[in-house]
């Protein structure tokens, strides 16, 4: 225990800290610069200096660390002359341009000057010009205004483990670089513009465009880009959203965003919107397979809601007879409910993380900045494949493995088999063990001495995380990564994280979004589940199980199923198969598409209802930690229909009552009916303690047979394949709606590796054709030195461009995903 | 990228310190050896040697005077005008430099033989005026003493 007074207030503390933040808990406000609490110390702007008994100088607070027995004092006239004349040397060379900067009114300097400033300054001398930086896309960089408090340097360098900002020379000229289009790697997160206590950096999305006092309304929500679900706060003037922040303090990423949280928010305002319900007039037969994008007046006509409410009703009335999320589920039978479950925040005090299968700092930005953290402070870090963005910053202790095409699962299995030679049993889950025992532990054809290292890194450390993303399990025989990565997970007692990248896709699944389970997970076939449900919902609930998203698509050709109902996806894009899906869903006899966009797979429809988007309703997103979050309504629309209104009235008029009054009253039944929800309040939510196991009861079952099917032994020789690309600064439908992040990316390019581009004779920026059996489509070249085997990425984003047109699939028979591996191309200069 | 020589230099002089990071310095001192000055791609050969961020090596080149940031004559002249050179007359050198080569501060000669660079104080100032030519040290200088001198260098 330590005892330290400050302003003749005795404060004791249980552990030294610094004199800062024991003012700070002792409710004593002490001024800061420099000083930010995401950040390393750095002591530069000197305005939190302090008196110390028995030290001759005054001491900054932010370093300086309690010692039992210091007496303090924060305010006194000499500490104030100091501060004073620190004030008037920032000012010196300010522009003092407060009526024009974005920054006045939340402006730390602003509010330091008026409080501890000086009245006037005494520099009469010319101040020092440097003109405002325009030259980045989505920054503004004024250098007069900068107080080289380097919060901007440090945040990019230690927290988002970029470095793209530096400060250059030195003394009066010192000043904040690069922004520009030579920009070091910017990954546009943007979190400098959080950390900058002045005008110096702001955002061109709103530049000069409101005050930060002429907010109407704000409200605390959850970003709708990926499944880590950062909290924001959008901020609203009339019914356009002028600006999306995060808060210190506040969610799980605590002030950190990336660039389609915080700059992807324009597509909510975008002119391209469903205002009204559309109705079809031409025949499909003639517009879909022919057309590539007719325009909506021609296929389309306008009805009221009325109109197109009844239309489906009756049209479902008469044709009666209505998926995805298979590789957790595979992953749940082996190892229980909710092993999935674990905290991000858990990965920055792994010692060892093991990451397969993608990028974490481009699918999961956020959490990618906490594997970031782990590798900066020590953690050994294992990539099996490619993850460029952990390939930047991390050093020292990172390992990659690249994997020949398509054989991560090769690799997984002999690493698991190797971990269980040399650590032996847990002996808790017997079938698990079991099925282990009869891997074969013959070395694949790759690394094996980096494979040894992995190996030896894994079974040296306490703390394993793993972190599995969807391009190992996108294969047709990809339940076997995952039933590896379980096995991993068991035997070294590992924590588990699955990339996701969108939003609420585990709120989906908790909910019963699968074929083959009701709300909370429980499985369809035990009869008493499914009474429970049957009383509440006054009906019969099919013992049958459903069929899986890719099912339903080849019953759709196949005539099985007439009619389709979607709700904000777009399968004839996110879908691989290209043609095949658009001409199985133009078999439909109606199908409805309830979106906010008129999307690839609404242009084949028959209604088509115009939905609220994010920001325009209330709800709850569950992320891939299994926390829930409070979605905020902040924006009003008056065309648009709420989702759970929409198919209230559908049933209503289909002749099955629904009578719900709002979201909370939605919530309430969740809770009475599914056991996982038990007693769950939406005050509860609010106040962010809804974390997995929530009140409820998981379920776990004993598994007696693991299912496996036999091994591929396909070998892929090819000299070129293509795979899907998933990237930092777009996710789809909603970023490329978004002028900001089109700005940063405004088309898809083609990923090649440096070996494979000199071979094909291409240079940065060469437009191509690049041709599958499928199709092909035209784009410019992008030569990446991290891709190191015979793949080419293109991502799936742009419209008419994306990569899963020209993917082939076949389904994996365990977990019913739609593998896409072995596609081989051809790519040709234009 | 550097040739094999000087990739091999600046290994070495990698083996001595714990990180790359330490190694910065000194590799931009051979970077500029090898370019001449440190332009931007010399920078960039120095921050992928070392694995370091562009940003950082950016930072550091551009802080310390003794780096040069765009290119430079065939000998560099760098002459302290700070308080003690100052006073035993620095800055008549200065002016006869201009008149006597037509050399003028942050300049080079019209031939590329010399260029001039106004040093901050090089310590030397018990034996002031003193210069570097390259990286040899010269004191006491006179106008005179400075003609003989520069007359070594071709």
């Amino acid at each position: 225990m330590i005892t330290i007074t400050i302003n003749g207030k005795e404060i004791r503390l249980a552990k030294p800290t610094t004199v800062l933040k024991a003012a700070k808990e002792a409710g004593i406000k002490i001024p800061t610069l420099c000083y930010h609490e995401l950040l390393r110390l750095y002591g530069g702007c000197r305005l939190c200096v302090v008196e110390v008994e028995r030290i001759p100088k005054l001491q900054t607070a932010c370093t300086l660390t309690t010692a039992d027995g210091m007496v303090i004092r924060t305010e006194s006239e000499a500490i104030s002359k100091v501060r004073r004349g620190i004030l008037e040397f920032l000012l010196i060379n300010h522009p003092l341009d407060c009526p024009y900067c974005d920054k006045a009114g939340e402006c730390e300097l602003q509010d330091l000057v008026s409080k501890y400033g000086p009245d006037a300054g005494r520099y009469k001398e010319a101040k020092r010009k440097v003109p405002e930086s325009h030259e980045d896309i989505i920054f503004t960089r004024n250098m007069e205004r900068c107080v080289l408090c380097t919060r901007c340097v440090r945040m990019c360098e230690s927290v988002q483990g970029v470095s793209a900002l530096t400060i250059t020379e030195r003394g009066g000229r010192s000043k904040m670089e690069p922004f520009s289009p030579t920009s070091f790697n910017c990954e546009y997160c943007g979190n400098c513009l959080t950390v900058c206590p002045v005008g110096s950096i702001l955002s061109r999305l709103y530049l000069h465009s409101y005050r930060p006092w002429q907010i109407d309304r704000e409200a605390e929500t959850v970003c709708p880009y990926c499944g880590v679900g950062c909290s924001l706060v959008v901020q609203v003037r009339g019914e356009e959203i002028k600006r999306v922040v995060p808060r210190i303090g506040v969610g799980l990423n605590n002030g950190l965003l990336c660039s389609r949280g915080r700059f992807g928010y324009e597509f909510i305002g975008s002119p391209e919107r469903l205002k009204r319900p559309l109705i079809r007039t031409t025949p499909k037969k003639q517009s879909t397979v022919n057309s590539q994008h007719s325009t909506v007046t021609e296929l389309f006509r306008e009805a009221s809601w009325d109109e197109a409410l009844n239309l489906i009703a009756d049209k479902l009335k008469e044709i009666k007879g209505i998926g995805f999320a298979g590789a957790q589920r595979y992953i749940e039978d082996l190892l229980g409910q909710g092993i999935t479950a674990n905290l991000i925040s858990g990965l920055k005090h792994s010692e060892v993380i093991m990451v397969v299968g993608g990028d974490p700092t481009a699918v999961n930005p956020i959490l990618g900045l906490s594997i970031r953290a782990a590798a900066r402070s020590g953690a050994g870090i294992g990539i099996i494949g490619n993850a460029k963005g952990l390939l930047r910053t991390s050093r020292g202790k990172t390992l990659q493995i690249i994997p020949p095409a398509f054989k991560e699962a090769e690799i997984l299995e002999y690493l698991l088999a190797e971990v269980y030679r040399i650590k032996g049993p847990r002996r808790e889950n017997h079938a698990l063990e079991q099925r282990i025992g009869k891997l074969s532990e013959k070395p694949p054809k790759t690394d094996v001495a980096g494979l040894g290292k992995l190996k030896d890194m894994l079974l040296g450390s306490g703390s394993v995380s793993i972190v599995l993303g969807m391009d190992v399990v996108q294969r047709t025989d990809g339940h076997r990564a995952l039933f590896a990565i379980a096995g991993l997970t068991y035997l070294l007692e590992a924590r588990l994280y699955l990339l996701s990248d969108r939003p609420n896709e585990q709120g989906l699944i908790d909910m019963g979004c699968l074929p083959d389970t009701l709300p909370g997970g429980r499985p369809l076939g035990i009869s008493d589940f499914r009474r429970k449900f049957e009383t509440e919902w006054k009906g019969t609930i099919p013992a049958k199980e459903g069929i899986t998203l890719m099912e339903i698509i080849e019953a759709a050709k196949d005539k099985k199923i007439k009619a389709m109902y979607v709700m904000g996806e777009n399968p004839v894009f996110n879908l691989p198969g290209g043609s095949y899906i658009k001409e199985a869903l133009g078999s439909l006899d109606f199908l409805v598409i309830q979106d906010i966009f008129l999307s690839e797979t609404a242009e084949l429809a028959d209604v088509v209802l115009p939905a609220f988007g994010w920001s325009e309703k209330d709800g709850t997103y569950t992320n891939l930690e299994r926390r829930i979050q409070l979605l905020r309504k902040t924006v009003n629309n008056t065309s648009g229909m709420d989702d759970w209104r929409i198919i209230s009235s559908v049933s209503n008029k289909m002749g099955y009552k629904i009578g719900y009054s709002g979201v909370e009253d939605i919530m309430k039944e969740i809770s009475r009916v599914s056991p996982l929800y038990k007693d769950m309040t939406y005050s509860e939510i609010e106040k962010g303690k809804c974390l997995w196991p929530y009140n409820g009861e998981p379920l776990r079952g004993v598994i007696s047979d693991i299912p496996l099917a036999e091994k591929k032994t396909h070998e892929y020789n090819g000299s070129l394949y293509l795979a899907p690309e998933r990237v930092l600064f777009h996710s789809g439908t909603l970023s490329r709606r978004s002028p900001a992040l089109r700005k940063i990316a405004p088309e898809p390019t083609l990923k090649i590796g440096v070996h494979h581009a000199e071979k094909l004779g291409l240079q940065e920026g060469d437009s191509v054709t690049v041709s599958t059996a499928w199709g092909s489509i035209n784009v410019s070249v992008s030569i990446d030195n991290t891709i190191k085997d015979n793949k080419v990425l293109l991502s799936n984003n742009f419209e008419g461009k994306g990569v899963f047109s020209l993917l082939n699939f076949s389904i994996d028979k365990i977990t019913k995903i739609p593998g896409t591996e072995g596609c081989e191309v051809t790519i040709k200069k234009l | 990228m550097f040739n094999e020589t000087v990739l091999k230099e600046i290994d070495e002089i990698k083996a001595r310190y714990p990180d790359e990071r330490s190694a910065l310095l000194p590799s931009l001192y051979i970077a500029q050896k090898e370019f001449g000055w440190l332009s931007p791609k010399a920078m960039l050969c120095v921050a992928q040697t070392l694995n370091l961020p562009e940003a950082m090596v950016r930072g550091t080149a551009s802080f310390y005077a003794m780096f040069k940031h765009k290119p430079m004559g065939r000998h560099v002249i760098q002459l302290c005008t700070n308080i003690a050179c100052m006073i035993l007359g620095a800055e008549k050198l200065v002016g006869f430099l201009k008149t006597t080569y037509g050399l003028e501060p942050n300049k080079t000669t019209a031939d590329g033989r010399f260029s001039l660079v106004i040093m901050e104080c090089i310590g030397a100032c018990g034996t002031a005026p003193a210069m570097l030519i390259n990286t040899d040290f010269y004191d006491n200088l006179t106008e005179k003493k400075i003609e003989d001198i520069l007359g070594k260098y071709k």
